[in-house]
């Protein structure tokens, strides 16, 4: 899966900024994505493109259980966050929901890849490739149980392994 | 070995767990309110799917409503569409409701507790994270986002990953417990262990410092669980938490034979094994004042305002973050914080605007004016705690002190209804979240207890509360 990335440079990037508590009432997927990190970088809408990554530091998508946080990103175009660390409400509704990617990765990958970089992430090798960089970083394998949620597209598809 | 309280709980709600797969944790009671659920009930009706136990499914509204004249129409069309879409689903699929004109509706984790509908030893969901609020009964409460709710709806069950045990030690005892609250316990824990020191575990406070506690306080502990990264947060269930919950409106009518198996089995063991513990003693905290953008951003009422690098203790980002936060807030490193003037005061939230909170907060403001340039709001927990309050008689003290005293509801906690701070506005707020443009666009937010907040108030600025007479 190929992308570019959106870089922010800062942990505990929250809910409430990545879709401020005034949108929670819209239901339209198109119109909440349009308000995507409204809250910390209002030029984002306009640079987002379809398939692109954001990259931040720790505790990514802390705070409200909002899933309007995911779903914007994810009809931004977002296909992964890559984090040094999520929160966990909103990295199983990214999951849940099939929405887009949470990839733990290392300092290293963080220190490495700058806004901008085309990166191609091979979930099948846990390895994230810096294609404008020729650098090759690992990123943390999903847990079993997540893994098996991702294969099946999401909650509602995940059936448990028969006897 | 012995067990953990959680886990003791954990295992008595399994319905399926084999290796290497989630497990599936039977459900207790869904707690549900208009913001997190809509499209959840549409995927219901997508897939032709009822609610598995509407009698294990209780609704309110609280993001959304107005805090002003009930009587009045809702101005916001979108927010009336959200309040009125619940309506229409808690109709359709058979669900009790709480609307706004019931003398039960409120912010829905004080109504839990209050209608007794919060159970010891039970599993709690509810599409919002604070959720956390309910395990100061001792019942394992976790937020979960809205394609969890639908399967919740849908089932009565979750698929869940076992989180890890972390005890949280409060040792010692507060000088001056009228001015050094639950807030500033939970608040000095979350400056100690990180805005993601608990991620993937669910905590479990023990200690002199938390059986001290009254079940409000405990509550408050629990409700900020998350803001330090937790699943959830525990207490385990004593004599006070049986007699709050005895006779009321839901309380179940085998009270105390439930009781008597509550006493024997919700404790961990004496031999249990926390996967990490932190340890705070608290006969010296103070007042704390959050100065950043996350709740971890906090320090002393008597000190000043820390530098980034002071702050960071060498991370680069911790550093940037506190940087930037300081610019959010307008704010420099040294300042002290009784120097910092204030525009706004809520006293509110699931966090802080229960019964006990409002009481404390009345002794400061009785007999007092809010300061000239500060706008003063209470907005009670409830429309129960408002009914108590107004009992007491607490609406006239902080309405003859120009504080406004409204409806129940989440209010300006979140920005969600027309209560919200305007561009640069500076709030002393008893909320539980500081981040950016939480109580509306360009706000700034100082997170405090309501004694704290009160204070603020009628000086117009911060104020160590243990000067002051409280007792």
């Amino acid at each position: 899966m190929k992308g570019n990335i959106i870089k922010y440079a800062r942990d505990n990037i929250d809910t409430d900024v990545i879709i401020p508590g005034q949108y929670l009432k819209v239901h339209d997927y198109a119109e909440l994505a349009t308000h995507a990190m409204e809250g910390l970088d209002p030029d984002f809408h306009s640079k987002v493109k379809e398939g692109d990554f954001i990259l931040s530091g720790k505790n990514f998508g802390c705070g409200s259980s909002r899933e309007h946080a995911p779903i914007a990103l994810s009809h931004s175009g977002v296909k992964a966050i890559l984090a040094l660390s999520f929160a966990r409400i909103f990295y199983r509704n990214s999951v849940d929901g099939a929405f887009l990617l949470p990839i733990e990765i290392d300092q290293d990958a963080y220190d490495g890849i700058s806004e901008g970089d085309e990166i191609d992430i091979d979930v099948s090798k846990n390895e994230i490739k810096n294609i404008t960089k020729n650098q090759t970083y690992k990123m943390k394998p999903f847990s079993e149980i997540i893994g098996k949620i991702i294969a099946a597209g999401g909650l509602f598809k995940y059936k448990p392994d028969q006897d | 070995m012995g067990k953990t309280l959680f886990e003791k709980i954990w295992e008595s709600h399994i319905v399926v767990e084999k290796q290497n797969e989630p497990a599936l944790i039977y459900i207790d009671r869904h707690l549900v309110h208009e913001v997190t659920s809509p499209q959840a009930f549409d995927g219901l009706r997508m897939n032709n799917r009822q609610v598995r136990r509407p009698d294990l499914t209780i609704a309110t509204m609280d993001h959304n409503v107005p805090t002003s004249d009930r009587s009045l129409p809702i101005l916001d069309q979108t927010s009336a569409i959200q309040i009125k879409t619940l309506e229409n689903n808690c109709k359709d699929f058979g669900i009790k409701l709480f609307d706004i004109n019931s003398p039960n509706q409120g912010i829905v984790h004080v109504i839990g507790p209050q209608l007794g509908i919060t159970l010891p030893g039970s599993t709690i969901v509810c599409g919002d994270s604070h959720t956390s609020t309910h395990g100061a009964f001792g019942a394992l409460a976790l937020g979960i986002g809205t394609s969890e709710v639908e399967h919740v709806l849908a089932s009565q069950t979750l698929w869940l990953e076992k989180p890890k045990t972390f005890e949280v030690r409060v040792e010692g005892k507060r000088n001056n417990p009228h001015a050094v609250t639950a807030k500033d316990i939970i608040l000095s824990i979350i400056k100690n262990i990180g805005t993601a020191g608990g991620t993937g575990t669910v905590i479990e406070y023990r200690g002199e410092g938390i059986t001290d506690l009254s079940m409000d306080q405990r509550m408050t502990i629990c409700n900020m669980s998350i803001e330090g990264g937790a699943r959830a947060g525990l207490i385990a269930p004593d004599q006070k938490t049986f007699d709050y919950l005895r006779n009321r409106e839901y309380t179940p009518k085998n009270y105390e034979s439930l009781v008597d198996s509550w006493k024997e089995n919700l404790k961990s063991d004496s031999d249990a094994i926390f996967d990490k513990q932190f340890i705070l003693n608290i006969n010296d905290i103070a007042p704390q004042v959050s100065w950043g953008t996350n709740p971890g951003m906090t320090c002393d009422v008597d000190e000043p305002i820390p530098s980034p690098d002071e702050f960071s203790n060498g991370d680069v980002n911790q550093k940037k973050g506190a940087e930037k936060a300081l610019e959010y807030m307008d704010l420099k490193s040294g300042t002290m914080i009784e120097d910092i003037a204030i525009d706004r005061v809520f006293i509110g939230s699931c966090t802080n605007a229960r019964l006990e909170d409002l009481i404390e907060a009345s002794k400061i403001v009785q007999g007092q004016k809010v300061a000239s340039n500060v706008n003063a709001m209470v907005v009670p927990g409830s429309q129960m705690v408002k009914k108590q309050a107004e009992e007491m008689g607490l609406d006239k003290i902080f309405i003859d002190a120009n504080f406004e005293w409204r409806e129940a509801g989440c209010s300006m906690c979140l920005g969600m209804n027309p209560d919200i701070l305007s561009p640069g506005e500076r709030c002393a707020s008893t909320s539980n979240r500081n981040f950016e443009g939480r109580q509306g666009n360009g706000g700034r937010t100082h997170l405090v207890s309501p004694v704290m907040a009160a204070a603020a108030a009628i000086n117009g600025h911060f104020v160590d509360v243990r000067k002051l007479d409280l007792n």
